[in-house]
């Protein structure tokens, strides 16, 4: 049995903690009685994986066993979760490739011909032939790529089909392969509570028409957390339930496949970053001494490889098929069980590290909105029940946030914070004024089409995953970040974590209660 | 001095010039100005003829009207409103049209009473010829077509005291003191323009005008380089003839051209007053600065002689200057000149026994160099110029080393601002190149400027010179009181510290505080119209921070596998020299050897190669600026067009950005390429021809139009436009734009991305 997570309060014998900045980490030491949440233990992982994928896939909930819906002659399509999980990158074989390995042979074996198999990539961007390669597996890849085996394209109207609208009006548009197919599996990884159930298929095969319907600044300050997906608690899974189930009641069937990691996130050498401080050996601790030195020193070009390099050890701990209700329900529950924190009451002060990588910029560049996503986005928003921050309080995150920008993948988020941010913050108006444009752009769709870029409305989906903390809280300060970076987003830069804190006084008061949200490995708290 | 005693006036100045005609000259020009302001406010009953030359299409009469409007008449404005003050213009005064420069006849008045002569070239070095022109025979004619009109009129002539050249001590005042026969001087000098042109047209001249221009502007193409062969022939033409001036007035005892031709004009108009009879008064002002009270405290008109120096130094770009520190700088303000010419007119001389005023206040009220740059200082150092966003500027303090020190610091700083302007010139394009250029250029614009003033100046700030001003004492004690309050020129009465402190300096610097306020830099403007708007884009070194060749050898190797790498890498390597000699010569000749590469390539291979690795490559190199710009012109509804010497296939990957690509067409033939070029590429002025074809095929508006590119083979494209913008440009470029004023711009790529990307070996 795995410790479960637990939340430590600083006293005079709490080493300095780890905290993740960028491509860089420091140890910080806190404020005493400073709250610190940790994430369990690494689940146990399953030992024999391909027997446990065969086994779901024998058993699954809610559905027959795949090997009775497939036949021959039939039209099957698998889609695929893409680049943005899991995070970071697992180490080869990716769980989807052995997934995908076996639902393949099934099929063969059952005689269907006509398969084809998509990467659910939605509005990010292509997955580039050697990404694709390592999701897959080089036999499925040899087999299938490129003609049987793609990037999903939301903008090839030719291949988009217009399935209905729910009650609510949402349009549900996807894949038009997918839905005239017989039948979609959908092979998923689902590393946090937002992520699978039915905002796998109906998001992720989905185009701009349909994505629009959720992805919007009203659904983002109605989703309370998003990363609690129960009903009435989160406006943007509600919205895919209900674009699921136009798809269900269009006959569209899908089988779903959804497994879940451990947080055994980092590597070795980087093993430490999965521990806790006080129980550092005396070599991880030499470890993190040549690590963090050598790390400074690399020029900032070669330390951005090393990073990107980097293969995250997960285990697999939970594999579930079948109807996507039923099997999603699993999954949160495992999810749970290796994220879930029990923390007592909100505080004034929320300070997290964030990491290197985000979903969006995998053999990328994190520029200044994905950190905007990732902080005031996603990790501010790993709670359930209510922030763990009070509202008007202070979020102190720590990050460089350089001015920089991978412009091959993210051309539009140059533009965005040039032309966009330059003149608001706030999403309402952003989203009114500028959203449109960029999506219709048609330099955008040429480059998400043609080359590896997100679409043209990414960032601004970007920017609403924030617009909940934005409007809740009170300041945000970023330890280390660029100025000019920091001020364009509403931000304030502070030199360092004492100097946050002076700031933050200013809104909170001197002596405000911190909580220290210690991550990666993620968690969620779920505060009372 | 036996004329130093006037008798006692009994009635007032006003009253001596009531009724009279008064010609003024030099209407348009600082003292001009002055003058008629106070006859007009002053002299109710005097009737002024302006003989005012016809410029640029307005006439006499409209170019009187415009300086109504400028400062100096402010009072006289406030007084009657515009519309009453152009109705006693016309009641009071006769615009004649003519102009005393050219060998035209004057049609003058016959019953002119006074002439105020005060036109006069501004210039201190002109070309021998134009000092002559205006100084000497402008004199000369205006004086023989008054003869010849009829009049006899008394003749105020105004001239400098400097004009008795490089004497010390004391000077009287008195006729000049040489044999110089002005006729002669003229003649030559007149002569030195058509000697120094037909020099200039020598084969030999005109061979070396064409290399330094083929040097500077060969990749530009032929057209550029004529045009600036013949700047350049022009330019040695009137360097030369301004040192046909210098070397003439020197060896004749004047520092420069125009004490020499100011020389010969007094002694031009002493003859020819007294061969027609007429009374002749010269006034001989020293150096003229802004009004101590009239037309207001401070008046003045662009910079006179001091000014660039007090400026220069306020801004902190001369550290020492030339110049005794005990030398007396003959400062007199401007009214002060004018109320005293105003005197000199109501007091008529006999005919033939001309009357000398020195105007100046070195004799009476002496104003040491190390005073003035005391004050001055003082003014500084309590109201500082202001840099741009960086505070303000502390300014130098000068320890008057003596002419030869700073002679030597001055040589070593021209010697150092010419290597380092040779070495920046040959800098690579960087954003630190630019900065060094900036730097560079400013450093050669003062250490010019000092130069050029130490030279021109030094005789006014060293000469330890001293004009006595008895005479015109004399006729300012015989002023009645009143006269002495409303006219007043005694130099005794100024207190430097006031009138630098308070009045002039706050004057001159006036305008460079408001300007350096509103003084932005160039922006570019995107705006929309009702016609046809063209956003034309150079794309190497332009939107794609790359040259053609890298480009090119990246394609290249991205095509072959690993194991050819050494063969073709070698093989390139040999060739780059030859490629990049090629490309500084002409990029037209690098294109046409380099596509030789691709002989026996396939049309689809290539576009293969291109859609998986080269647009990889590009996008990644793509300047996101560069994007924004050319989509903020396609919502503003122009016609964006991608100009490029590259060849079509290669485009492809940014083609959809544009409207339009304009790029070098490859021969095909059954589906292979041939290695030749279909068309000859569009490069150098070729791209102007074309821009204006195209704009006429399509009725586009070249005015209203941008073009953007970065190198200075880009000059014709960039002309053709109302809005050229230089983007990251070349050292040649950057020049040329700062001299136009054209906005300039750095389009680079995103931070974060590699700058050096080596591609993969091609799959096999």
């Amino acid at each position: 049995m795995a410790r479960p997570g637990f939340v430590l309060e600083v006293d005079e014998r709490t080493p300095p903690l780890l905290v993740h900045e960028g491509e860089g980490f420091r140890l910080e030491r806190f404020p005493l009685g400073t709250r610190v949440i940790y994430p369990p233990d690494p689940l146990p992982r399953i030992r024999d994986v391909r027997g446990a994928i065969r086994h779901a896939l024998a058993n699954p909930h809610g559905s027959e066993p795949l090997a009775d819906l497939l036949k021959p002659g039939m039209r099957l399509t698998i889609a695929i979760d893409d680049i943005s999980l899991p995070l970071p990158p697992m180490q080869a074989p990716d769980i989807r490739q052995l997934v995908l390995e076996e639902v393949i042979e099934l099929a063969a074996r059952k005689g269907v011909e006509d398969l084809k198999l998509t990467m659910a990539n939605s509005l990010h961007r292509r997955m580039t032939a050697d990404e694709i390669k390592h999701a897959v597996g080089e036999r499925v890849f040899r087999s299938f790529y490129p003609h049987d085996l793609k990037n999903h394209d939301a903008e090839d109207r030719e291949n988009l089909l217009f399935v209905g609208t729910t009650e609510k009006g949402e349009e549900v548009e996807i894949n038009k392969r997918a839905a005239t197919s017989d039948l979609i599996v959908y092979v998923n990884i689902n590393l946090v509570p937002m992520d699978g159930g039915h905002k796998s298929v109906p998001v992720g095969l989905a185009s701009y028409r349909s994505v629009r319907h959720h992805h919007n600044v009203h659904t983002m300050l109605h989703s309370r957390s998003y990363m609690d997906p129960r009903e009435g608690r989160s406006a943007i899974h509600d919205s895919c339930r209900r674009m699921g189930k136009v798809l269900e009641d269009a006959g569209i069937r899908i089988f779903t496949i959804e497994t879940t990691l451990n947080n055994e996130t980092f590597p070795e050498p980087f093993g430490f970053m999965n521990r806790r401080e006080w129980e550092w050996s005396a070599k991880e601790q030499a470890t993190y001494l040549a690590a963090k030195k050598l790390n400074d020193l690399t020029p900032p070009a070669v330390r951005h490889q090393v990073w990107m390099r980097m293969r995250s050890p997960v285990g697999v701990t939970g594999i579930n098929a079948g109807a996507t209700d039923p099997v999603h329900e699993r999954t949160l529950s495992k999810i749970h069980e290796q994220q879930l924190v029990h923390v007592e009451g909100q505080s004034d002060v929320l300070v997290f590290g964030i990491p290197y990588v985000g979903p969006y910029n995998v053999n990328s560049i994190m520029n200044p909105i994905l950190v905007h996503c990732l902080g005031l986005g996603y990790l501010f928003n790993m709670y359930r029940n209510k922030p763990l921050v009070r509202p008007g309080g202070v979020v102190i995150m720590f990050h460089p946030v350089p001015w920089e920008f991978h412009q091959v993948h993210h051309p539009s988020y140059i533009d965005f914070f040039e032309e966009v941010l330059a003149e608001t913050t706030d999403p309402a108006t952003i989203e009114s004024k500028f959203e449109e444009r960029y999506a219709t752009d048609p330099w955008y769709i040429h480059l998400y089409r043609t080359s590896y870029a997100y679409h043209g409305v990414h960032p601004f989906y970007m920017w609403y995953w924030g617009a909940h903390a934005l409007d809740y809280l009170g300041d945000v300060i970023v330890v280390g970040g660029n100025r000019r970076a920091c001020e364009r987003m509403g931000y304030r830069a502070a030199t360092t974590f004492k100097d946050a804190l002076e700031m933050a006084s200013e809104t909170v008061g001197r002596s405000p209660s911190i909580t220290y949200f210690h991550m990666p490995p993620y968690l969620i708290a779920d505060v009372s | 001095m036996v004329e130093t005693a006037f008798p006692k006036r009994r009635s007032s100045i006003v009253r001596g010039l009531a009724g009279k005609r008064v010609l003024v000259t030099g209407f348009t020009g600082f003292l001009g100005q002055a003058v008629v302001e106070r006859l007009l406010a002053e002299f109710p009953d005097a009737r002024l003829v302006l003989l005012v030359r016809p410029q640029l299409g307005s006439s006499g009469r409209e170019r009187v009207d415009a300086i109504l409007s400028r400062p100096a008449f402010n009072a006289l404005r406030e007084r009657h409103g515009h519309e009453g003050l152009r109705a006693l213009v016309d009641e009071r005064v006769e615009v004649v049209e003519g102009d005393v420069a050219r060998e035209e006849p004057l049609a003058l008045p016959r019953d002119l009473d006074v002439v105020l002569h005060c036109a006069a070239t501004v210039s201190f070095d002109p070309p021998i010829d134009e000092g002559f022109q205006t100084n000497l025979l402008g004199a000369v004619r205006l004086y023989e077509a008054i003869a010849a009109s009829g009049s006899r009129p008394h003749l105020v002539h105004v001239s400098t005291a400097y004009v008795a050249g490089n004497r010390r001590g004391v000077i009287p005042e008195a006729t000049l003191d040489h044999r110089v026969d002005w006729r002669t001087e003229a003649e030559l000098a007149l002569q030195a323009r058509r000697d120094v042109e037909a020099a200039s047209r020598k084969p030999e001249m005109l061979e070396r005008f064409l290399e330094l221009a083929r040097r500077e502007h060969g990749r530009a193409g032929p057209q550029t380089v004529a045009e600036d062969a013949e700047e350049r022939r022009k330019a040695w033409v009137t360097k030369r003839l301004v040192r046909y001036g210098r070397s003439r007035a020197q060896t004749l005892g004047w520092p420069d051209i125009y004490t020499f031709t100011k020389a010969m004009g007094e002694r031009a108009a002493e003859e020819l007053a007294a061969e027609h009879g007429l009374p002749l008064s010269i006034v001989r002002p020293s150096i003229i600065e802004s009004a101590l009270r009239h037309p207001y405290p401070g008046w003045i008109e662009g910079f006179k002689m001091a000014d660039p120096i007090i400026l220069a130094y306020g801004r902190g770009a001369i550290p020492e200057f030339p110049g005794i520190p005990e030398g007396i700088v003959d400062i007199i303000p401007a009214d002060f000149v004018v109320n005293a010419m105003l005197a000199i007119a109501a007091t008529v001389p006999e005919p033939g026994r001309p009357a000398y005023y020195h105007v100046s206040s070195g004799s009476r009220n002496p104003l040491q160099f190390k005073d003035l740059y005391r004050l001055v200082r003082e003014y500084y150092q309590e109201h500082p110029l202001p840099i741009r966003g960086r505070g303000e500027v502390k300014v130098p303090e000068w320890s008057f080393p003596g002419a030869l020190r700073v002679e030597r610091r001055l040589r070593r700083a021209e010697r150092f601002v010419e290597v380092a302007d040779r070495v920046v010139s040959h800098l690579p394009k960087s954003k630190r190149m630019r900065d060094l250029v900036r730097r560079v250029d400013g450093d050669r614009g003062r250490v010019e400027f000092v130069r050029r003033y130490a030279d021109l100046y030094g005789v006014y700030t060293e000469a330890e010179v001293i004009y006595t001003d008895d005479r015109t004492h004399a006729l300012w004690r015989s002023l009645t009181e009143g006269d002495r309050k409303r006219f007043p020129f005694d130099a005794s009465d100024i207190d430097w510290r006031r009138y630098l402190v308070e009045v002039h300096c706050p004057a001159v610097t006036a305008g460079v505080r408001a300007l350096s306020a509103a003084r932005a830099e160039p922006k570019v403007r995107i705006r929309e119209r009702e016609q046809l708007v063209l956003a034309l884009f150079d794309m190497e070194g332009t939107i794609l921070p790359s040259n053609v060749v890298e480009s090119y050898v990246w394609a290249r190797m991205a095509d072959l596998p690993w194991d050819r790498w050494p063969a073709e890498l070698l093989e390139l390597f040999a060739r780059i020299p030859s490629y990049l000699l090629a490309d500084r010569r002409d990029r037209g000749e690098f294109l046409r050897t380099f596509f030789r590469r691709y002989e026996g390539a396939t049309v689809e291979g290539i576009d293969r190669l291109v859609d998986e690795v080269v647009s990889e490559f590009m996008l990644q190199k793509l300047s996101a600026a560069a994007v924004r710009r050319v989509r903020e012109h396609r919502q503003a509804g122009h016609r964006t067009i991608l100009i490029t010497a590259a060849a079509e296939p290669f485009v492809r990957p940014i083609a959809p950005l544009f409207d339009e690509v304009v790029a070098a067409k490859l021969e095909v033939r059954d589906g292979v390429y041939t290695g030749y070029l279909a068309e000859p590429p569009l490069v150098g002025e070729a791209r102007g021809a074309w821009l204006r074809r195209y704009a006429e095929r399509e009725g586009a508006d070249l005015k209203a139009s941008y073009a953007y590119a970065d190198s200075h083979s880009d000059l014709a494209l960039l002309r053709a436009v109302g809005n050229p913008v230089a983007v990251s440009p070349d050292a040649a470029l950057l020049r040329v734009a700062r001299r136009r004023r054209w906005p300039i711009e750095d389009w680079g790529m995103s931070g974060g991305m590699p700058r050096v990307r080596f591609p993969r070996p091609a799959r096999r």
